[in-house]
């Protein structure tokens, strides 16, 4: 039995109870939605019946996605494709975030996803995720298990901080990108929302998008999380500092994650993570340690920078352009150039107009010369995909 | 296509960007000059972004670039070669 939890959804006011039986769905089922009813009462059913499901925004699945579904026997209603063969009781499928490739399959239970099960404080949670993926599934489980924990899913995106206002949201989970563009975009509104909790993750997380939320919301809790669909959540941290502890690595305690670092690649032994996952994971997450923190600073392979024969990362690159105090967003890339191979590239959002000039010398300043990005292309805003990753 | 002396003048930029000075004519070796390798990429990014295409960095002569009328002989032949 749900707790009766508020559920606000665009415009509609409801809650589980309401939603039990509002669907009426095939098993197995991949249900490709951007309405948030229809993904909220598909959950309700697969609570009520054990549905096997697979929820997913419509604009993750493609043609490709949508055969491969077909072909793996799933029923897609919005198709009018039926089922073809028999459901497995109690499976949920998740999409990865289709960041390290094309978006692939992995099993969870709602069970193995409910992370979250004793009493928190009463929050009313905002959820901008995209249906279906982890951090998604974070905030479901969280309003399907812990009483006091209503959820309020935007009309869209872009307008969040009107509906927080409007249905008083205390607490607000996002993408380090979601953030970026939230204070970029909206800090007007958001100064008027008296967040309690402010979670972020999804994406590397550095110092200076911390520090610009603790300016913002200096009475709110910070956590960052690393989560993924393969390993489920794994770290949480909420003293407002990148990267967590070293003496995290290679502890063992019952329930809890175990966290290494193999050749500079995070690897995560998780008992949230996805069925048939490897016991040990190997994230593809590079992992440093700097003092007494060990820091994700983002993907390994993407993640370097061959300058002329020297390794820089575009991760170091990217946190130096953060911490000038105009910028609010950097993506930072190699891009071929003659004599070198690859220059370091980035692009930018800034909050005043700034010269690129003066950010190449304040990056000189702070790198290696090799690292100092020599192209830098200023955007007018912060593009960001469906997952609310901006692809950095 | 971009012309030479345009060219010379993003060169320049680059140069000024790190407090160094382009010197009047061609002949002044690069090395004297202090203009790079990561300088002479930055360039050639410079002029793809200007004439909005890519250049095509194969095409032989890269090791004889020597002076800066050499750079500008390169940049400007190779917008013939892309």
């Amino acid at each position: 039995m749900s707790p009766p939890n508020r559920l606000v959804l665009g415009e509609t006011v409801t809650d589980w109870a309401a939603l039990t039986g509002a669907a009426d769905l095939p098993d197995p089922v991949a249900v490709c939605t951007d309405q948030p009813r229809a993904a909220f009462a598909a959950v309700a059913q697969h609570v009520a019946d054990g549905t096997e499901l697979l929820v997913a925004a419509r604009s993750r699945v493609d043609e490709a996605l949508r055969a491969e579904l077909i072909e793996a026997g799933f029923a897609l209603p919005d198709a009018g494709v039926p089922a073809h063969r028999a459901a497995e009781p109690g499976r949920l499928w998740l999409l990865t975030s289709g960041s390290t490739g094309r978006p692939k399959r992995v099993a969870h239970t709602l069970p193995g996803l409910t992370t979250v099960t004793g009493p928190q404080p009463p929050r009313v949670w905002l959820c901008p995720y995209s249906p279906g993926t982890y951090a998604w599934w974070q905030l479901v489980t969280l309003s399907l298990a812990v009483p006091g924990q209503d959820l309020v899913v935007p009309s869209t995106v872009e307008d969040w901080p009107l509906a927080a206002v409007e249905h008083g949201v205390t607490a607000v989970s996002g993408t380090p990108t979601f953030w970026r563009q939230a204070l970029y975009r909206h800090g007007d509104a958001l100064a008027r929302l008296p967040l309690a909790q402010v979670t972020l993750g999804g994406e590397p997380v550095d110092q200076p998008i911390l520090d610009a939320l603790r300016q913002a919301f200096p009475a709110a809790r910070i956590s960052w999380i690393y989560a993924s669909s393969e390993v489920g959540a794994a770290v949480v941290v909420h003293d407002g500092r990148a990267g967590f502890p070293v003496s995290w690595l290679d502890s063992a305690a019952p329930g809890r994650p175990v966290l290494s670092i193999v050749d500079s690649e995070l690897v995560v032994a998780s008992p949230h993570r996805g069925d048939g996952q490897p016991a040990a994971v190997r994230t593809g997450d590079r992992a440093e340690v700097a003092g007494d923190r060990v820091l994700l600073p983002g993907r390994i392979g993407r993640d370097e920078i061959n300058v002329g024969g020297t390794k820089v990362s575009a991760g170091a690159v990217r946190e130096v352009l953060l911490s000038h105090p105009a910028v609010r967003w950097a993506r930072v890339t190699g891009r071929r150039a003659p004599l070198v191979g690859q220059v370091v590239s980035a692009e930018i959002v800034t909050d005043v107009p700034v010269e690129t000039v003066v950010l190449q010398r304040f990056a000189s300043e702070r790198l290696a010369e090799s690292a100092v990005p020599r192209h830098i292309r200023v955007l007018p805003e912060i593009p960001v995909k469906e997952t609310l990753k901006s692809d950095v | 296509m971009l012309a030479r002396d345009h060219i010379r003048d993003l060169m320049e930029q680059i140069l000024a960007a790190q407090g160094k000075d382009l010197p009047a004519g061609e002949a002044a070796e690069l090395t004297a000059v202090g203009f790079r390798s990561l300088d002479f990429s930055e360039l050639a990014l410079r002029v793809e972004d200007e004439i909005g295409r890519e250049l095509n960095f194969d095409a032989p002569g890269l090791r004889t670039i020597r002076t800066v009328g050499d750079v500008l002989d390169f940049l400007t032949d190779l917008q013939d070669a892309a």
